[in-house]
């Protein structure tokens, strides 16, 4: 889970790593701008790299400046958000450039710090003009930084000096912090060397896993709470997370897409586009979900303004298709959905199940009209591609006239 | 013959007082597993299933010392302890039903399991059934028939949709294996192929693969030199870059973990591809006949 920029120098600063002094600011707390010490940078607060690139870091002499910018970057979008607040950076002359970073080895399965004498520009682009340059140190999982590995650290990318007993507590600092808050990624980039000779992290990325925020209380305590590894939530996934249902919105999409698992839950989305249909979300039911939280993952997708009709699928396993049955009948009856729902459902307690849907239909056949139950004996693919027609079928709403 | 697991294997079950593991107790002794104690440290002299509970994994072990497997049901704050615990104690193989373990602390695990040689299925796997004979986990096992196929799935759901289109047409499974959803993970894709390849009665293997991580990739050069056809299926091709979906593992984080590099990969390395669930059985059928 990537925090901000400023989320991540405020975590540095309290475990001590240097950053440059900076206050945060929106549209409604310019008068933070006081406390700013001229000249500054101001940085646009996004998840996405190429800030510089898209304008959205901009120096300021005084505070005029810094207002004008500001109300220039606020609001832009840069890919697919939207920049709502800016670090208000006391500017810093640089005389060097260092790249540090703490992470995973996927391969290795092990945590390793990367450092390079370069730094400043993105490490890919490292990667490609000098691969030799990039140095790796191993550790075991659950160890320590020692002290004398974090001075080999430093002294391996070329600081010496005065510096250098700075660079080693930052080094092992940030290496903390990347163990004690469960990251997958700590990144300064770059570590600058200032003209008086201070090492400052002038760039900072961290990744935390969500997994083990419960441990973490400062995180809570920081304000940072739960959110896409990038990028925040939408209304409609904060809902669900309150809900405790794993659930993404997908752009563009009008199926609404009710599935058992989450491995399932993917494999139907592919499903849905190979046949050319546009999904509406991602949903996980976890294991035996309870009729309460089968209602509710319905009813997220049924009050989604975009979906025209429903997927839904089922495997009994150990949880029982009869039991399925019962919650998506009481919901109908309860909420009366005004769309088609398409549905199958296999496995244990199959027959059970089918029963159920058949006395409903039979019972309230107005409100079941447009919902049809398939069984093990057709397809998934079938069922996704009569799902998809009839979504086709239903007009967009803005298409529907005037009336 | 199976992989890992089959109608001799002791078992315990670590977390065997919580409502899941206790439920599922009860349908792994129904299936035939021979199921010798649990553990819930405090617990012990409790009974589950007429399953005696213990305190510690090692006083199991020294009532039982052929005690070869092990599954972990426990919340995940506590899933890197019990696995230490087996671990140390020396069970062979540790099946992790835990999901969203942390990741270091998996790290560290599977650190030691490894030092010591010690199988590490999941976290978060559904389990792994050798059908007729045994099921750790929670597979539901009227999906699954006996058989000489194998099947190795990051996702329980997808396992058992696996299982049923083999089943609809005929086949059956030798061993059905999920390796679990979570980023961190035990064995690898790599790691079953070779006991499937081993295995004299497996004839074909399909692995169902999906978004994140890079399990399926470093399978790919073994897929290579197998002697059996591997059927392979990658979900999550339709994933928005950088959101997880559903399970800790499935993301892709900047260009790592793509389906599109999965299935590059693995096609580039002889795998046979399939697109649609409904397809795997017919492909089956083609790699082993031939035509």
């Amino acid at each position: 889970m990537r925090l901000y920029e400023y989320e991540a120098k405020k975590l540095f600063k309290r475990h001590g790593v240097s950053v440059p002094d900076g206050v945060i600011v929106d549209k409604t707390t310019i008068d933070e701008l006081n406390k700013a010490v001229f000249p500054v940078v101001v940085k646009a607060q996004v998840f996405l790299g190429g800030r510089g690139k898209a304008g959205l870091v901009r120096t300021a002499n005084n505070k005029d400046e810094a207002i004008d910018h500001i109300n220039k970057i606020i609001g832009i979008k840069h890919g697919p958000f939207f920049v709502q607040k800016v670090l208000v950076e006391r500017k810093v002359n640089i005389k060097k450039e260092y790249y540090l970073a703490a992470t995973i080895d996927r391969l290795e399965h092990k945590p390793l710090i990367i450092a390079c004498p370069e730094g400043g520009v993105d490490i890919e682009e490292i990667a490609k003009k000098n691969k030799k340059s990039i140095l790796k140190y191993y550790f075991n999982p659950g160890h320590k930084i020692h002290e004398f590995t974090a001075r080999k650290i430093a002294a391996d990318i070329g600081i010496h000096g005065q510096a250098m007993d700075q660079a080693a507590k930052m080094i092992q600092h940030a290496y903390r912090i990347f163990i004690e808050f469960d990251c997958k990624l700590v990144e300064i980039n770059p570590l600058a060397l200032t003209d008086n000779a201070q090492l400052l992290a002038v760039d900072a990325k961290i990744d935390i896993d969500e997994d083990a925020m419960f441990r973490n209380p400062e995180l809570k305590e920081m304000g940072i709470f739960a959110r896409h590894e990038i990028g925040e939530l939408t209304e409609r996934e904060k809902k669900a997370k309150i809900l405790g249902i794993p659930y993404v919105d997908l752009e563009g999409g009008d199926i609404g897409v009710f599935p058992g698992g989450a491995g399932f839950g993917i494999a139907a989305i592919d499903l849905i586009q190979h046949y050319n249909g546009k999904p509406a979300n991602f949903m996980d039911s976890g294991g035996a979900p309870t009729q309460e939280k089968l209602r509710a993952m319905l009813g997220l997708l049924i009050d989604n303004p975009d979906v025209k009709a429903i997927f839904g699928a089922r495997f009994g396993g150990i949880s029982r298709c009869d039991d399925w049955a019962k919650a998506v009948v009481q919901y109908v009856i309860d909420n009366e959905p005004q769309k088609p729902m398409i549905m199958r459902m296999a496995g244990n307690m199959e027959e059970e199940g089918r029963k159920i849907f058949e006395q409903a239909i039979k019972d309230y056949p107005e409100l079941f009209k447009d919902i049809k139950i398939y069984s093990v004996n057709t397809p998934i693919e079938k069922v996704i591609e009569e799902t998809i027609r009839i979504a086709r079928s239903i007009p967009d709403k803005n298409t529907q006239g005037d009336l | 013959m199976s992989i890992l697991v089959n109608e001799k294997t002791k078992t315990i079950v670590q977390g065997i007082t919580g409502k899941n593991a206790a439920l599922h107790t009860k349908f792994m002794i129904e299936y035939g597993t021979r199921i010798v104690a649990g553990v819930t440290p405090g617990k012990g002299g409790m009974e589950i299933e007429k399953v005696m509970v213990y305190d510690t994994v090692k006083e199991c072990m020294d009532k039982y010392p052929d005690i070869a497997a092990t599954s972990i049901w426990v919340p995940p704050r506590f899933a890197c302890d019990a696995i230490l615990e087996a671990v140390d104690a020396g069970i062979k193989t540790i099946v992790v039903i835990t999901e969203r373990i942390p990741i270091h602390d998996m790290l560290y695990a599977r650190a030691w399991a490894k030092e010591k040689g010690i199988t590490v299925i999941g976290g978060n796997t559904p389990g792994v059934i050798s059908p007729g004979k045994a099921l750790i986990g929670m597979l539901p096992t009227i999906t699954f028939k006996p058989g000489r196929i194998g099947t190795v799935a990051r996702s329980g759901a997808v396992t058992y949709y696996l299982a049923n289109s083999l089943n609809l047409a005929g086949f059956g499974e030798s061993t059905s294996v999920g390796l679990g959803g979570d980023p961190i993970l035990g064995a690898n894709f790599e790691d079953i192929l070779r006991e499937f390849e081993n295995d004299p009665d497996t004839d074909a293997v399909v692995m169902a693969g999906e978004i994140g991580g890079v399990y399926e990739e470093l399978a790919a050069p073994y897929i290579g030199k197998m002697k059996k056809p591997v059927i392979a299926y990658i979900t999550g091709k339709a994933a928005p870059q950088g959101k997880r979906l559903g399970h800790a593992g499935a993301i892709v984080e900047g260009n790592m973990g793509t389906a599109k590099s999965k299935i590059e990969a693995l096609r580039a390395n002889g795998a046979i591809i399939a697109e649609t669930f409904s397809e795997i059985p017919e492909l089956v059928r083609k790699a082993l006949t031939g035509n």
